[in-house]
């Protein structure tokens, strides 16, 4: 497992739909918004539901075992409106990515996805501002 | 022969009667969107080093409706009771523990805002909205009939409508008391009504809603306008809506809704 606690500051961010009512907790409730984390393993399932698509990835851990790793992210219609759907990940099931998150505060291996990153090199990030990073 | 003439004469007479009918008010047909906040405002794709950035329309949701012409003065908040604030206040501190909402609840009406699709007939009008808590959809009729007697309580209430010059007026009652009005903890209780608004400006429509709730409201409240563009992106099946993060909550951090 690559476990990399990423220094770099994260914006607050909010998951609101467009003509689709989507109240939620803010993810500073649940994730602790400065620890990032980079997760490379095969990605085994996609579940493109509300409030959050989810994604479950299995990586290497310590001594050899594997963890059961789930990332949420923001909502289908937001992925919609970016012209994004839920084949542009499964075709990836099976196949190694790489996530980029900010982690649960409880400990689990639960993250909110910031960043992916696909077997054919595509990716895709969240940003904040319409202008490249 | 002229018994058949005379049919086929009668249909065109009735077919032109509900044109007439129908021209008679303008048209709200057609596929509406609006943008409301939410961030990131764009998703970042990169492939072979080729960087390409995709914009989240806000700017419906930004733009101020005030001075629309039509538009009601509103107010950002409704004025509860004074003895009714604190509830309000301890509801809104813990919405994300407390909003029906927030838990794949309906947001009904008003809360779910102006409808997704609108289908405008001689006798009836149809409202269809995307939601996550499903994809609901309203058939208000327009023949002049008053409410039912004895709706069963609802989120999304008993509504009929009528026009009133430009205006197409949804007078909305019948609800439960399990939905929030707004955010914040604005709790009702089933003496809630409702008047929605909607008129055309120009190639948009404007929703602007009223609530009465003489219960728990020391005034109506008349909120804020929403501006609505016509658009293409057509209406989609919700996908199931599964909350799962409620044992997970370490604080009461909200973001904003609409």
């Amino acid at each position: 497992m690559r476990f990399m606690v990423s220094a770099a500051a994260f914006m607050l961010f909010s998951v609101l739909a467009v003509g689709s009512l989507q109240a939620h907790h803010s993810p500073s409730a649940i994730f602790d918004m400065s620890k990032r984390v980079d997760i490379t393993g095969t990605l085994t399932r996609v579940d493109w539901i509300n409030p959050h698509i989810v994604l479950a990835i299995e990586a290497k851990g310590n001594g050899g075992k594997v963890d059961q790793w789930t990332f949420q992210s923001n909502p289908p219609s937001w992925y919609k409106s970016v012209g994004l759907a839920r084949a542009d990940f499964a075709k990836a099931i099976g196949h190694e990515i790489t996530v980029e998150a900010v982690k649960a505060r409880d400990g689990s291996l639960y993250g909110y996805m910031q960043k992916i990153k696909l077997p054919d090199g595509t990716s895709y990030e969240l940003i904040n501002s319409a202008e490249p990073k | 022969m002229s018994r058949v003439f005379a049919v086929v004469a009668c249909a065109f007479l009735i077919q032109g009667v509900v044109t007439a009918q129908q021209a008679r008010h303008p048209d709200l047909s057609g596929v509406w969107s609006y943008a409301i906040d939410r961030a990131p405002a764009a998703l970042k794709k990169e492939v072979n080093g080729q960087v390409t950035i995709q914009k989240i329309d806000q700017s419906a949701r930004h733009g101020d409706a005030s001075a629309i012409k039509g538009v009601q003065p509103s107010t950002p908040r409704p004025a509860y009771k004074p003895e009714l604030l604190a509830k309000v206040k301890d509801l809104a501190d813990h919405e994300s523990r407390t909003d029906p909402v927030f838990y794949c609840g309906k947001p009904g009406v008003p809360r779910i805002g102006p409808p997704r699709k609108i289908v405008q007939l001689a006798k009836e009008t149809i409202f269809l909205y995307e939601d996550i808590s499903g994809d609901p959809y309203r058939v208000i009729p327009t023949d002049g009939r008053p409410h039912r007697q004895y709706p069963n309580p609802s989120a999304y209430g008993d509504s009929i409508g009528k026009w009133e010059g430009e205006v197409f007026v949804v007078d909305v009652t019948g609800f439960g008391d399990d939905t929030w009005f707004g955010e914040d903890g604005y709790f009702h209780t089933d003496a809630m009504h409702v008047i929605e608004r909607i008129w055309k400006d120009g190639d948009n429509v404007v929703w602007q809603a009223t609530v009465e709730e003489p219960k728990v409201l020391a005034k109506p409240w008349v909120m804020p306008a929403r501006l609505l563009r016509p658009s293409t992106d057509s209406l989609e099946e919700s996908p199931r809506c599964v909350e799962s993060d409620a044992p997970r909550l370490l604080n009461d951090d909200h973001h904003l809704q609409r």
